[in-house]
C-alpha cells in the first residue's frame, strides 16, 4: 500500500450521529426492499395480480384442499352425476362414481411438486452452468458448453420415457427432475450469451478492478442483471413440466399409481368416451381446465415479475426521489427528457 | 517522500491479434499494434494526460498502466515490482498481487454505465470498503460513505446513498464513480474520458472535484482526452504532464502550457490547431496532408506520422526518431537534432 | 429575427406534449438566411434538436407542432411546410431539405452496402440512376473519400470519420438547399472534427447551400458559423453573427456559456462552471427562464418573459438586462480580444 501517509488525510467525519445500524432497522431494511417494494411493483400489474391469484388458488388446493376435501375413491357419490347438479360433487362424478373434484384437487399437490423440483432443477443448472462458462471463458467454457451440447443432442422425449419406464419414479421431487434431465442444457446456453454481454460491462470491469472475487461479482452484479430472464425461463420449464408430465401420465408411461389429471384424461377419453358424445365431456374439460390455468398463471407471474427486477420501476412506484432537471450527459434525445 | 515513481512502464507494448475468419483461408492473423513500445513513470501524486485520436491507444496504454490490460511486451512496474510476474507467482517479493489490484482504480467514461443499475448506491461503494477495510462495521462503512458524499456535494447524503444510479443525474454518477476509486484509498486512478460524457458547463467541476480530492487521499492520476482544452486545464491546474500519443507510441511529452504554446512535435502542433478555441482565425486549410488515420494494423513505416505530416521528409519514411530531451519536454522528431540528415532530405509530397 | 432573404420562416413555433402542460419548443421566431451556415447552441435538454424536427414537421407523436414555417425555394412559390401532405413532405425532405441526425452509424442500414444506400435513395425519389451516382462520386471526392472503395464497403468497414462524411454525401446527393445538421461531429475525434468543418465549408460554398448546424459546443462552431443563435430552456435567447457573439455576448446565458466551456486561450484561473442546471419542461420557472441561474436576476425577471431587444445591428438578445451584461460578466478569454482588435502594440490593427 502507501508508504506515507499525507498530513491532510481525508477525514472520514460526518454531521449525522445517527449512522449505527440496529438489527431492527435491518430487519425493517430488508422487509422493504425484499418482500414490501417488490410486492408493490407485482401487484401494479394486472398480470401478475391474475398470475398471483390464480396460483393461489392451486397452493390452497394442493395444502388446505387436500387436508380438508376428501380423497377420490370409487362410489363415493352417485356415478355419471352431470357437473353443478348437486354440492356434494360440484363438478360431477365419473362412471365409478369418483368425485372429479376430488381428483383434481389430490392431483394438485404433486403437480406442484413436481412443478417446483423441475423448474428449480433446469432453471439452477442452466443458471450455473451458463454463468460460469460465460464468465470464466476460455478452456471452463470449453468443457461445460461440451458437455451441455451433449446434454442438448440427446433426444429428450424417447429419453424421458425410457427413464420413466426403466426407473417407474412415483415420487413426484424425482419425477420434475427426471423430467427436465436434459431441459436445462438449451437454457443454460441462451444464458451463457446474456453473460457473454453482460461481462464486457463497465460495471463489472469496476468490479474487477476494485479485486472483487469472481463468485461475488457473478452474484452481485450478473446475476440480479439477468433474473428477469431466468424468472420467464423458469415459467417456461414449469409449463414444460406441466405439458409433459400430463402427456406421459395420459401415455401410461409414468406409474397411474399417482394422481395426475393426465390420468383423468385417460381416463375420460378411453373408459368414458369423452370425445364420443356420450354426455361425459365434463370429464375431459375440468381437468384439461387445470392444467391450462396453471400453464397461464405461470405465464402471468413470469412477465409480471419481471418489472419486478427493474430497479426504475420499482423505484417510481415506491414514490422515491430522483434527481430531476434535465440528463446532465450529452447525446440524451429530446424524448428522453419528458421521462 | 518516495522518489520511486509509483508505476513505471518500460517499452510496453500491447498487440491484439484478429483471428482470420472461417472463410479466410490461409490468410495471416492481422496484428493491431495498440501500444507499441511505449516507457512512462507515473509518480506520487502526479496527473499524466494522454490524448491522442481515436485508435492511437491512449485507453489500451491507460488499462495497461493499472494493470486490465497484460502486455505483450516490456514491462510494467508498481513500486519497483514487475506487475505480472507477481501475478503470475514468479518473483519473490512480498508484494501480493492484491494489494496491486486495489492500488489501481478507474473511472469510466459513461458514468450510466459504470454502475449496477441493480444496486442501491450504498450497496455500490460498500464493495470498495469490503476490499480495503473488511474490519469495518456496517455502521462505520456507512459514516464513509456518508461522509465521502456530502465532501462531493451530495446532500443529503443518507437520502441519495438509497438511491438507484437510474435516480441520479449524469453529473451524479460519475461523482459516485468517483467516490467508488477513492474510497479504495489508491495510489493510480485512471480517468478514461470521465469528463466526455459530461455537459460542457459540468466538466469543469468535475475536474476540481477530481484534483481537490487527490490531496487528501495521496493519489496520481493518468487522465485519457481527445480534448486538448480539458486536458490543458486538468493536467495544468495538477502540476502534471501531456502525453501525445499517436498510432501506439508516444510523440511527445511535456508540462501543459509548453507543450501547447511550444509544441514540439509537429502532431502536436495538428492537434492544437484542431482544437476549437474563440480566436476565430479562419485557416481554412488542413495541415495534414491526409485526413483519415493510417490503419493500425498495418501503420507507416519509419516515423508513423510521416504520411500525413506536413513537415515530412523521405528520411522520416525511413527512421523513426529517438526521442529526444529539451528541457521539460520530450519529443520524437528528427527537427530537433540539427546535425540529423533530415535537413538534407528531400520534402515528401503527394 | 428578419432577414432579408430567408430560406426558411419560422414564426412562433411551438411543441407542447400532454395537451399544451409541457413545451418542449417555446414560441421560436426564426429566419435563416439563404447560403448562410447558422449555429444553433444549446445544452443537452435546451430544445435544439427539436427545433431542427419541426422544421421538417418531424415531431415524435404525441407531441404537437404549432406555428408557421415557411420553406422559400430559389425558384418557385414558398411552402407552407405545416400544411403539407405526406407526399409534399416526402419531396420537400431530401430533395429540398435534407437532415443528418446524431450517430451517423445508427443511420446507416449495417446489412447494406453504402452504394445500396445511395441508389435506395435515388431512386426512391424517381430521380436518374445514373446521373445521381455520378454526383454522388463528386460528393464523395469533395469529402476526401475514395468513391469507389467507400461505395462497394458497407458501413461497419468505415471509420467513424468516414461514415459521417459517407452520410452527408448521401444527404447532399439529392442537391438540396437547405442541410439541417444535428451534433454531426459529435462522437468524433477532434482532428476529424475539425476537418468536417473545413469540409463543410467547401461544400457550402461549391453548392450554394444553406446550412444549419446544431451542437452543444459554442467553440466548435464558433468557427464555422456566420451567424449564431443561442438556446436556452426551450426558447431562442440570442442571435447574432457569429464575431458579435463572441465578443459582444449580451445575454448572462450566452456569456455564462463563454466562461464555462474549458479553451486553450482563457486564462485557468477563469473558468467557472454555470450554477445550477437546465430546467425540465414540466418544471419552468415563471419569467424569464434562466432568472434562477442568473447574476443579473430582478424581480422583472422573476415574472415578465423578456422580448427580443437589438442591442447591435443583426443582434438581438431577449433578456430585460442586456446593457449591464457586458460590464457584469467578464468574459475570461477578453485579454485576447484585446490583443485581437487591437493588436499587440495597442493601436488598431
Amino acid at each position: 500500500m502507501k508508504p506515507t501517509e499525507s498530513d491532510t488525510e481525508f477525514s472520514f467525519e460526518t454531521s449525522r450521529s445517527d449512522i449505527e445500524v440496529t438489527w431492527k432497522q435491518r430487519l425493517g431494511d430488508f422487509y422493504r426492499e425484499f418482500i414490501y417494494k417488490p410486492g408493490l411493483v407485482a401487484w401494479s400489474d394486472n398480470r401478475t395480480r391474475l398470475g398471483a391469484l390464480l396460483m393461489l388458488v392451486y397452493v390452497l388446493m394442493g395444502t388446505v384442499g387436500v387436508v380438508y376435501y376428501r380423497a377420490p375413491t370409487s362410489n363415493q357419490s352417485p356415478r355419471g352425476v352431470q357437473p353443478f347438479q348437486t354440492t356434494e360433487a360440484l363438478l360431477g362424478t365419473t362412471g365409478s362414481g369418483i368425485d372429479i373434484l376430488a381428483m383434481i384437487i389430490h392431483a394438485t399437490p404433486p403437480m406442484l411438486i413436481m412443478v417446483l423440483s423441475g423448474g428449480l432443477f433446469a432453471t439452477t443448472l442452466a443458471v450455473t452452468f451458463g454463468t460460469v462458462a460465460g464468465y470464466k471463458g476460455g478452456v471452463t467454457d470449453r468443457a461445460l458448453t461440451t458437455f451441455a451440447d451433449i446434454a442438448m443432442s440427446i433426444p429428450g422425449l424417447p429419453l424421458i420415457m425410457v427413464l420413466a419406464i426403466v426407473f417407474s419414479p412415483t415420487n413426484p421431487a424425482i419425477i420434475g427432475i427426471l423430467l427436465t434431465i436434459n431441459y436445462w442444457a438449451g437454457l443454460a446456453r441462451a444464458i451463457r450469451s446474456q453473460i457473454l454481454t453482460l461481462r464486457e460491462e463497465s460495471y463489472v470491469e469496476a468490479s474487477r478492478t476494485l479485486g472483487v472475487s469472481t463468485w461475488r461479482i457473478l452474484v452481485k452484479d450478473i446475476i440480479p442483471n439477468i433474473m428477469p430472464y431466468v424468472l420467464v425461463n423458469f415459467a417456461n420449464a414449469a409449463r414444460f413440466v406441466v405439458f409433459t408430465s400430463v402427456g406421459l401420465y395420459y401415455l401410461g408411461i409414468l406409474p397411474t399409481s399417482v394422481a395426475n389429471w393426465g390420468v383423468q384424461l385417460d381416463q375420460a377419453y378411453r373408459n368414458a368416451g369423452a370425445l364420443t358424445g356420450a354426455g361425459t365431456l365434463y370429464q375431459l374439460v375440468f381437468p384439461m381446465l387445470a392444467i391450462m390455468l396453471i400453464a397461464l398463471a405461470l405465464i402471468l407471474l413470469a412477465q409480471g415479475m419481471d418489472r419486478v427486477f427493474n430497479p426504475r420501476v420499482r423505484t417510481r412506484l415506491a414514490g422515491e426521489s430522483r434527481s430531476t432537471d434535465g440528463d446532465d450527459t450529452e447525446a440524451v434525445s429530446t424524448t428522453e427528457v419528458l421521462n | 517522500m518516495n522518489s520511486q515513481p509509483v508505476l513505471s512502464l518500460e517499452d510496453v507494448e500491447v498487440h491484439f491479434e484478429n483471428k482470420p475468419g472461417l472463410l479466410d483461408f490461409g490468410a495471416d492473423p492481422e496484428t493491431v499494434r495498440a501500444v507499441d513500445g511505449v516507457s512512462l513513470d507515473i509518480a506520487e501524486r502526479d496527473v499524466v494526460s494522454l490524448i491522442g485520436e481515436s485508435g492511437c491507444g491512449k485507453t489500451t496504454l491507460g488499462k495497461a498502466c493499472i494493470g486490465l490490460q497484460r502486455p505483450t511486451g516490456g514491462t510494467v512496474r508498481y513500486r519497483g515490482d514487475d506487475m505480472w510476474a507477481v501475478r503470475d507467482g514468479t518473483t519473490n517479493t512480498d508484494t501480493e498481487w492484491a494489494d496491486i489490484r486495489t492500488s489501481l482504480q478507474i473511472i469510466h467514461q459513461d458514468p450510466g454505465a459504470s454502475l449496477n443499475p441493480n444496486r442501491r448506491l450504498i450497496s455500490i461503494l460498500s464493495e470498495p470498503l469490503r476490499q480495503v477495510n473488511p474490519e469495518l462495521s456496517k455502521g462505520e462503512k456507512r459514516e464513509r460513505i456518508y461522509s465521502l458524499l456530502e465532501h462531493v456535494g451530495m446532500n443529503p447524503a443518507a437520502d441519495f446513498a438509497e438511491r438507484y444510479p437510474h435516480q441520479l443525474s449524469g453529473g451524479e454518477q460519475q461523482r459516485v464513480a468517483l467516490c467508488r476509486a477513492l474510497l479504495m484509498n489508491p495510489d493510480v486512478i485512471l480517468a478514461d474520458e470521465a469528463i466526455s460524457a459530461l455537459d460542457v458547463s459540468l466538466r469543469v467541476e468535475m475536474m476540481d472535484l477530481m484534483l481537490d480530492l487527490q490531496e487528501e487521499f495521496d493519489t496520481s492520476y493518468v487522465f485519457i482526452s481527445h480534448d486538448l482544452s480539458n486536458a490543458r486545464y486538468f493536467t495544468e491546474h495538477g502540476d502534471g504532464r501531456i502525453g501525445v500519443m499517436y498510432l501506439g507510441q508516444l510523440v511527445e511529452t511535456g508540462p501543459a502550457e509548453q507543450l501547447i504554446n511550444d509544441p514540439k512535435h509537429p502532431y502536436t502542433e495538428v492537434l492544437r490547431w484542431a482544437t476549437p478555441d474563440l480566436s476565430l482565425e479562419q485557416s481554412g486549410e488542413l495541415p495534414m496532408r491526409k485526413i483519415d488515420i493510417p490503419d493500425p494494423v498495418n501503420p507507416p513505416s519509419g516515423c508513423r506520422f510521416h504520411t500525413r505530416c506536413p513537415e515530412a521528409r523521405e528520411v522520416c519514411a525511413r527512421d523513426q526518431p529517438a526521442d529526444y530531451r529539451l528541457g521539460d519536454q520530450r519529443a520524437a522528431c528528427f527537427r530537433h537534432d540539427e546535425t540529423h540528415e533530415y535537413w538534407d532530405s528531400p520534402e515528401l509530397t503527394d | 429575427m428578419a432577414t432579408d432573404d430567408p430560406i426558411i420562416r419560422m414564426r412562433n413555433a411551438s411543441v407542447t406534449y400532454d395537451h399544451g402542460e409541457s413545451y418542449v419548443l417555446d414560441d421560436v421566431s426564426l429566419d435563416v438566411e439563404r447560403n448562410e451556415i447558422l449555429g444553433i447552441v444549446g445544452e443537452s435538454g435546451s430544445g435544439k434538436s427539436m427545433l431542427a424536427s419541426a422544421m421538417l414537421d418531424a415531431v415524435p407523436d404525441p407531441g404537437l407542432l404549432e406555428g408557421s414555417i415557411t420553406y422559400v425555394p430559389e425558384s418557385g412559390s414558398k411552402v407552407d411546410i405545416l400544411e403539407l401532405d405526406k407526399p409534399g413532405l416526402r419531396s420537400l425532405r431530401w430533395e429540398e431539405v435534407s437532415m443528418v441526425f446524431q450517430g451517423a452509424m445508427s443511420s446507416f442500414n449495417p446489412t447494406m452496402e453504402v452504394g445500396d444506400h445511395f441508389r435506395e435513395t435515388i431512386q426512391a425519389h424517381d430521380m436518374d440512376l445514373e446521373s445521381g451516382m455520378d454526383r454522388a462520386h463528386e460528393l464523395l471526392e469533395d469529402l476526401y473519400l475514395e468513391p469507389e472503395r467507400v461505395l462497394n464497403s458497407y458501413p461497419h468497414e468505415l471509420s467513424g470519420g468516414m461514415q459521417q462524411r459517407a452520410l452527408i454525401a448521401l444527404s447532399l446527393v439529392l442537391d438540396p438547399e437547405l442541410l439541417v445538421m444535428d451534433e454531426p461531429t459529435a462522437a468524433l475525434d477532434l482532428l476529424m472534427q475539425r476537418s468536417i468543418l473545413i469540409l463543410l465549408r467547401e461544400l457550402q460554398e461549391k453548392y450554394d447551400l444553406t446550412m444549419i448546424f446544431i451542437t452543444h459546443d459554442l467553440p466548435l462552431v464558433a468557427a464555422l458559423a456566420d451567424r449564431m443563435a443561442i438556446m436556452y430552456a426551450f426558447k431562442l435567447v440570442e442571435i447574432a453573427p457569429t464575431r458579435e457573439i463572441v465578443e459582444h455576448a449580451s445575454h448572462p446565458y450566452t456569456r455564462a456559456l463563454l466562461n464555462s466551456t474549458p479553451n486553450l486561450d482563457a486564462s485557468l484561473e477563469e473558468m467557472q462552471p454555470i450554477e445550477g442546471s437546465s430546467p425540465a419542461p414540466i418544471n419552468l420557472p415563471g419569467g424569464c427562464a434562466y432568472h434562477p441561474r442568473c447574476p443579473l436576476a430582478t424581480e422583472e425577471c422573476r415574472t415578465t418573459v423578456p422580448e427580443f431587444e437589438r442591442t447591435a445591428d443583426g443582434h438581438v438578445a431577449a433578456c430585460h438586462h442586456t446593457d449591464e451584461a457586458v460590464d457584469r460578466i467578464p468574459l475570461n478569454y477578453e485579454e485576447l480580444l484585446r490583443e485581437d482588435t487591437l493588436g499587440p502594440d495597442g493601436d488598431r490593427a
